[in-house]
Order: C-alpha cells, then sequence, then structure tokens
C-alpha cells in the first residue's frame, strides 16, 4: 500500500532512507520527470507573451513564453505550425494549446504547442494588421504607386466567383451604362481553402490578357472568414504585380481588406467598381457632346457675322451697287459722276502733295523733340483732312443723287414709255413742239416722237 | 477622311483647340470653315471610337483560354418575342 516505491522523492517521510539507499542515472531520473509531467499535466492552455521567437529552416517554431514572474520554453512543430493565420512574433500574447514534456538531451521542460490564438483579439485581427504593417513598409500602399485608369478600357477583365452577387450586380451596372463593353470574366473561389491561390492566378492571368485594360477584383459582402481570401499575401502581391491597374471590390462598403489597400482604386462595392470602370467614358461623351455644341455654335456665329457684314457693304450707297446702276442712266448723269470721280480725286491728290509738302518742311525745320509734338499734330491734321474729305464726299453724293433723282423725273422719256407722244411741226420758224391744234393747218407735215421710234404724219381734220 | 487622326486622346485635344481658336472670332470666313470642316470630323471619329465596339462576355479558363460565356451571364435586353403565350 506505499505510494510510489520508484518516485525516491515523492514522500517527505522515505526521503532521508532511500537517497542513502539506492541513486539512479540522470538519464532514469529524467525519463521518470518526463512521464510524470506528460501523466500528471497532460493538455493544457497556457497564456503568456512571446519571446525569442525563431522559425527555423524545417519550419519549426521555438520560443518562450513568459508572464512576469516566470517563463516556459516552447516549440510548435511546422504541421501545426502552417495553420496558423497570424505570425506568432515577440512582445504577442497569446493562448496556447500543448503538451509539457522535457527535452531529455537538455534537460528542459517545454511546452509542444498543437494550437495558439492571439490573446484578446482575434486571430484573424492580428494577421490581417500584422500583413498590413508588412505591406506598408514595402511601400505597397503608397500614393505613388497607384496607376490611372484608362478613360477607354477596350476590355474589363473580372476575377470573381461565376454565381456570386458581385458579378450580377456588375454585369447589371455595366448593361446599363456601358452596353457595349467588351468583358472577360476569369472566374474563381472568392472564399475557402485555395481561393486566395485561384484569386491571385485570375488577377495575373487576366492582366496579361490581350487587350484588357483594367481588372475588378471583388466578391460580395460577407463574414470576415469569408472575405479572408482577399487579405491574404499571395493575393496582395498579384496585385500588386499586375501590369494594368486593378480594382479591388471586396463586400460591402466596411469591409476594408488588403486586396482593397494594394490596388489602385479600392470600389466599396462591386457594382461601385462597375460605375468607376465606365465613368471616364461618361465623361468622355459629356466631354465630346459639349465640343460638338461649341463647335456647331461657333460655325452658326461666324457665318452670320460674315453675311452680316455682306450684307451691311450691299447697302451702303456709292458702292458695289452703283456702276451698274449708272450705266443705266443718262449721259449726264455718267458724266456727272465722272466729274465727280475726277474731283475728288484731284482733291485728294492736291491736298496730299500739300499734306506731303508740310511734313517735309516740319521734318526739314522742326527736327529733333518737337517732332513727336508735330507728329501728333500731324496726325490731327490728316485726321481733319480725312474728315473733311469724308463731308465733301458725302456732299457730292448727295448732290449726285438728287441730281439723278431729278433728271429721272424730268426725262421725256419716261413719259413717252407709258404711251404719251410728243408732236412737232417744222415751218420757217424752225420746229416747235405741237400745243395747239390752231397752230397747224390741213395739210400740214408733223413728225410725232414715241417711246420707240418717229413718225411723220398729215394733218387730215382739225377739231 | 480621319486617316490623320491618331488616337482619341489627342482627337480631343485637337478639337478643344479648334473650338477655343473658333470662339476667338478672329479668324477669316475660310480659316473659320476649314477648322469647323476639321472639327466636325474629329467630333465624328470620338463619337464613334465612344459607340463602336459591340457587346461581348467571354470567360477566361484556367488554362488562359477565351470562350463564350453562357447565355445565362447575357444580361436580359427587352425581347419583343416575349408575347406569345396570350394565343387562344
Amino acid at each position: 500500500m506505499t505510494s510510489s516505491p520508484s518516485l525516491p522523492f515523492g514522500d517527505p517521510s522515505t526521503r532521508r532512507k532511500t537517497v542513502r539507499a539506492k541513486s539512479v542515472t540522470v538519464s532514469e531520473l529524467t525519463t521518470q520527470i518526463r512521464s510524470l509531467l506528460e501523466s500528471e499535466i497532460a493538455e493544457v492552455w497556457v497564456e503568456g507573451e512571446i519571446a525569442n521567437s525563431r522559425l527555423w529552416k524545417t519550419g519549426h517554431l521555438y520560443f518562450t513564453l513568459r508572464d512576469g514572474q516566470a517563463q516556459l520554453k516552447g516549440v510548435m512543430f511546422r504541421s501545426a505550425r502552417r495553420y496558423l493565420r497570424f505570425t506568432p512574433e515577440d512582445g504577442l500574447r497569446i493562448v496556447a494549446r500543448g503538451r509539457v514534456t522535457v527535452y531529455e538531451p537538455k534537460g528542459e521542460y517545454q511546452i509542444v504547442c498543437e494550437h495558439m490564438q492571439p490573446h484578446g483579439q482575434g486571430a484573424l485581427q492580428v494577421a490581417f494588421d500584422q500583413l498590413k504593417r508588412r505591406l506598408e513598409n514595402e511601400g505597397l500602399f503608397a500614393a505613388e504607386r497607384k496607376r490611372a485608369l484608362p478613360l477607354l478600357p477596350r476590355q474589363i477583365g473580372i476575377a470573381t466567383s461565376l454565381d456570386g452577387a458581385a458579378l450580377r450586380d456588375i454585369l447589371q451596372v455595366l448593361a446599363r451604362r456601358h452596353p457595349t463593353a467588351h468583358l472577360v470574366i476569369r472566374p474563381t473561389r472568392v472564399q475557402g481553402e485555395g481561393a486566395a491561390t485561384q484569386i491571385a492566378q485570375a488577377v495575373s492571368q487576366l492582366s496579361e490578357l490581350d487587350g484588357v485594360d483594367v481588372v475588378i477584383v471583388g466578391r460580395g459582402g460577407g463574414a470576415i472568414e469569408d472575405l479572408w481570401a482577399f487579405n491574404e499575401e499571395s493575393v496582395a502581391r498579384a496585385i500588386a504585380a499586375a501590369t494594368v491597374p486593378i480594382i479591388s471590390a471586396v463586400g460591402h462598403e466596411i469591409d476594408i481588406t488588403i486586396s482593397d489597400l494594394v490596388a489602385d482604386v479600392r470600389a466599396p462595392t462591386p457594382s461601385a467598381a462597375a460605375e468607376i470602370v465606365v465613368a471616364g467614358r461618361q465623361e468622355l461623351i459629356t466631354r465630346v457632346d459639349r465640343l460638338a455644341a461649341r463647335l456647331t455654335g461657333c460655325a452658326r456665329a461666324t457665318l452670320q457675322r460674315h453675311r452680316t457684314r455682306v450684307l451691311e457693304m450691299e447697302r451702303r450707297p456709292g458702292l458695289a451697287g452703283w456702276p451698274a446702276r449708272l450705266a443705266l442712266r443718262g449721259r449726264r448723269t455718267a458724266e456727272l459722276t465722272h466729274a465727280l470721280t475726277r474731283l475728288m480725286r484731284a482733291t485728294i491728290i492736291t491736298r496730299e502733295r500739300r499734306l506731303r509738302t508740310t511734313r517735309l518742311g516740319l521734318e526739314t525745320h522742326e527736327p529733333g523733340r518737337r517732332l513727336h509734338a508735330a507728329h501728333t499734330r500731324l496726325v490731327r491734321v490728316h485726321e481733319r483732312l480725312r474728315r473733311s474729305l469724308d463731308r465733301q464726299r458725302e456732299g457730292l453724293r448727295a448732290k449726285l443723287a438728287d441730281a439723278t433723282g431729278r433728271l429721272e423725273a424730268l426725262s421725256p422719256l419716261g413719259v413717252l414709255a407709258r404711251g404719251y407722244a410728243v408732236c412737232w411741226h417744222e415751218d420757217g420758224n424752225g420746229r416747235t413742239i405741237v400745243r395747239n391744234a390752231d397752230a397747224v393747218a390741213l395739210g400740214d407735215d408733223l413728225s410725232i416722237t414715241l417711246h420707240r421710234g418717229r413718225l411723220t404724219a398729215a394733218v387730215t381734220r382739225k377739231e | 477622311m480621319s486617316d490623320n487622326i491618331s488616337d482619341f486622346e489627342s482627337a480631343v485635344g485637337e478639337l478643344e483647340t479648334i473650338v477655343k481658336n473658333l470662339e476667338s472670332g478672329e479668324l477669316s470666313l475660310e480659316e473659320s470653315l476649314q477648322l469647323f470642316e476639321r472639327g466636325v470630323q474629329l467630333s465624328r471619329f470620338c463619337h464613334g471610337r465612344l459607340e463602336d465596339a459591340e457587346r461581348r462576355i467571354e470567360l477566361l479558363t484556367d488554362r488562359g483560354d477565351r470562350t463564350a460565356a453562357p447565355n445565362a451571364l447575357m444580361p436580359a435586353t427587352p425581347s419583343a418575342a416575349s408575347t406569345n403565350d396570350d394565343e387562344l
């Protein structure tokens, strides 16, 4: 009935006796310690802060767990470590599940961890923060890395699930906003095992495809676990390495993923991504429409302006219409015009000659400083001269118009054209117009001027 | 006619310059008309480029081949042949 005779330190009452009675080797003792620990403690959850963590080439992770008073060596083998989503780093507070054991060659006890999770926050949150910090330090989120979207993409690549809400939303928006868009869809899983690898592959494939100028990658809303693929490093790397601009559209407005941060443009939702990708085209359409409208406006205004000018010139007297009109009027009128022109020319020549003489005199007699004042005066004189010429020309023109008018009113030709005739009688005193029947005798010859031609008639009756 | 228009961007740029010149109103009628004709040509080109594609949806396989997308993916277009079931 004695307890554990094989454990010499087990019972204080037997300690002295057994030490004297028998000794054991280090190995034996260590083995005993090990089996005692392993059977007594078995599986345990332990909480502490990681220190001295070191990842070996074999994939095993060695570290120390500690709190204020004590520390405990720990190891996590590769087989367990690869399921971790976050990286156990120094300073991180964790809760680890494992078995306590003894590493006999060194005589050290340690915990062999099967699983660990951050203390006080989710593993995913920690993983997110860690990857975010790392990529940020690499400069992958930098504003100057962001590429501008093409205004007029030839083909739009879409990496998402074929039966997800995201694709449905994108197609709906594009059907409305850009019905002739050319789309290339690369179907991928967007959650679960292998999703990240597929998404990353889809992004690189699409970005290298001939004709594709922009790629939308994303999925509809879901729990943070569902969106997780878009927080994986492989996806982030594929987006960063893409040769065309990438629009990331993951979940709802409030969900921000690593993919969103690396992408050239983050769209709050897949529908928004579709709107963004066609916004450039809308803008161009508006711009071209406005320009076309302005162009038409300009053309209309220009034509109108020139037409008005031509009309004005036509209406001005003494210009284009004159020669033709003058030719129709009497010789006197033509002569008058001739005289007028000659007079005008002569006047101009005389004035010009005087002006030249004046200027010459001015230049010889008044050189130097006064020249400027003289020049101003000259300009003024010239201006007065021009004005007086204009006035004279206007006066002459008015006279001419008056003369022409009167000439026309007086012209007998006008009366004859209406059917009247002029009757002439020739006797010893010369040729007179017959105004009274008593002025002629029966049998006299009369000459009658008609509108066209002339008649000779004899008087056969008088009344 | 549009042989000397290189690309969309430069076409829009040239169109903008032309409109500005025309709006300045300092050109002769002849020059204005020439610019106007060029402007019309450019704006036709731009509209053409904005509208010319026809709708296409393709799927990209994981081997990198393009295939036509199943009809299920084509958003419903208002079709005229949907009122056939009211025959008595």
